[in-house]
């Protein structure tokens, strides 16, 4: 099996290589927003001292932070995916002895992912000088225990995009679907705002949601800003998230496919 | 007035397209009431933790809400189609077609393809900035209504300069088809006054791919913080750029070789 995601990923790496000067463009579009929603608070944080408790520099920490973790916790699923549900040349993968949504689309999200971190890095130093955060409250562990909180908020992303996707087994519409999917997303996960600004019902409902795992809470652990009753509690509902989504997407996938067969595609 | 009627044209035949999509028209409309929905809740988010944004107050950002949501609406309804449409026309040399037809090529390449839902996104925006000023506290100065209007235009006019000289890059680079994410990719600064980004971003923002121009700066004009010369240097910096935009757009048709080469 690892021999097989070993191959896979050299077919995926050569193929997302190909198309490096596209890559630039993607991560211009990752940036932008959270590089205006730094400048909107900290102006805010700038004239009033501080927001809620937050500072300046509390904003411009969270939003750097975010800029690596948004990158790695992404999903690209449906746009390598739902096309090939449409036009059926899923069918080609389907006559492998592998599953090819865990496999070949998995390995292709870890290469996009690989190709733009290389590319992000840079940019983000660059970034670095021009904001200069004060980053004296991250420790080496609060980064390791960040780097689980990642795989776990990757690990739900991809399966709910995959469950996602895979209604297109049944609609046309199911790039519609993933932007209402997306607009929930970029709200509850701290993309726009980090979660305690919200109103507090806002962050009560935000709190049982899994979109906090793509960003608030792996960015929360970097900051060091997570006690550890909190830490624990939090990994536990994540993992609770993961088996729904994974059970989900297991499920949408086996009814999908009986479709799929079905229209003789 | 040819190009009233060809418009005219257009439109019908892309109002009979939108038709025999129903469904997807709806379903667009829904999608974009809900990022309404999610812009204003970011907005009250904001203005929940602070009574003013750079001096901004929250009537005059539902304002800029609006112009940035009419120049957006301007991209995606008739710039993104086109674009599509251009890039792959050019690789393949179906472009041949535009270019033989006796009208004017960028003519024909800008509004042949218009996604006309988007009118209804037309009217949000001019409800957005109605209000937005209403709230903000009373009708604005005459001059200055009058300066935010122009200044919407150039804003415009710019920006479809630069698109122009983004897409006609393409007759020397066959292969550069996302050109135009630029653009889109920065247009998210749009939503907010230019005064609060950092000066460097403020730079980029306004002189090398003008967003602000077409946003930020109309708003000013209307809070009476720009004066006439300066609206002067702004119809004369629009005027330019478009005369530029059409000669790299000639230059560009000359280099175009067709579809048998």
């Amino acid at each position: 099996m690892l021999h097989i995601y070993r191959r896979l990923w050299q077919v995926n790496w050569a193929e997302q290589w190909q198309y490096r000067a596209n890559l630039l463009m993607y991560l211009l579009y990752w940036l932008v927003s959270p590089v205006v929603y730094l400048a909107v608070w900290t102006t805010i944080a700038n004239a009033k001292g501080s927001v809620n408790g937050l500072t300046a520099n509390d904003f411009i920490t969270y939003y750097m932070a975010l800029l690596i973790v948004d990158q790695l916790t992404s999903d690209i699923t449906i746009h390598v995916l739902a096309y090939k549900i449409q036009d059926g040349t899923l069918s080609g993968e389907l006559l492998k002895p592998i599953h090819p949504i865990l496999t070949n689309t998995l390995v292709n999200n870890l290469a996009f992912k690989a190709l733009t971190f290389m590319v992000l890095i840079p940019i983000w130093l660059v970034l670095y000088l021009l904001f200069h955060p004060d980053y004296s409250m991250v420790t080496l562990s609060s980064i390791l225990t960040a780097i689980p909180a990642i795989a776990l908020g990757f690990g739900i992303n991809f399966l709910l995009g995959a469950a996602l996707t895979c209604l297109a087994f049944w609609t046309t519409r199911v790039y519609s679907l993933s932007e209402f999917y997306f607009a929930l997303a970029s709200l509850f996960s701290g993309q726009f705002v980090p979660l305690q600004l919200m109103p507090p019902a806002i962050q009560r409902i935000a709190d049982f949601l899994p979109f906090k795992f793509y960003i608030y809470f792996p960015v929360q652990i970097i900051l060091g800003r997570v006690p550890p009753e909190k830490l624990v509690e939090n990994f536990a509902l994540g993992m609770a998230w993961l088996a729904v989504a994974y059970v989900l997407f297991r499920w949408i996938w086996r009814e999908g496919l009986k479709r799929f067969s079905a229209v003789g595609a | 007035m040819a190009s009233l009627k060809l418009i005219n044209v257009f439109l019908k035949v892309n109002l009979q397209i939108a038709l025999a999509y129903r469904a997807d028209t709806l379903v667009n409309i829904l999608i974009n009431l809900m990022w309404l929905g999610w812009e204003l809740i970011g907005l009250s988010i904001i203005f929940s933790n602070t009574d003013t944004l750079a001096g901004w107050g929250p009537g005059e950002l539902i304002a800029l809400l609006g112009v940035f949501r009419l120049v957006n609406m301007l991209m995606v309804a008739v710039i993104w189609p086109a674009t599509e449409k251009f890039n792959t026309s050019v690789r393949d040399g179906s472009l041949d077609y535009t270019l033989l037809q006796p009208v004017n090529s960028l003519f024909l390449v800008s509004f042949a393809r218009i996604q006309i839902w988007r009118i209804w996104d037309l009217i949000l925006a001019i409800a957005l900035i109605v209000v937005g000023i209403r709230f903000s506290g009373g009708a604005p100065h005459s001059l200055n209504l009058f300066y935010f209007l122009i200044l919407v235009v150039c804003g415009v006019l710019i920006i479809y300069s630069l698109w122009i000289v983004l897409i006609a890059l393409t007759f020397w680079f066959v292969k550069f088809d996302n050109n135009v994410t630029i653009l889109q990719a920065l247009m998210d600064s749009g939503r907010y006054p230019v005064t609060v980004y950092p000066p460097w971003l403020r730079l980029i923002v306004t002189y090398l791919v003008p967003i602000a121009v077409a946003t930020s700066i109309p708003l000013q004009g209307l809070r009476g913080e720009i004066n006439g010369t300066q609206v002067l240097v702004f119809i004369g910096v629009a005027l330019a750029a478009l005369w530029v935009a059409t000669r790299v757009w000639k230059a560009g048709v000359r280099q175009y070789s067709g579809a048998s080469s």
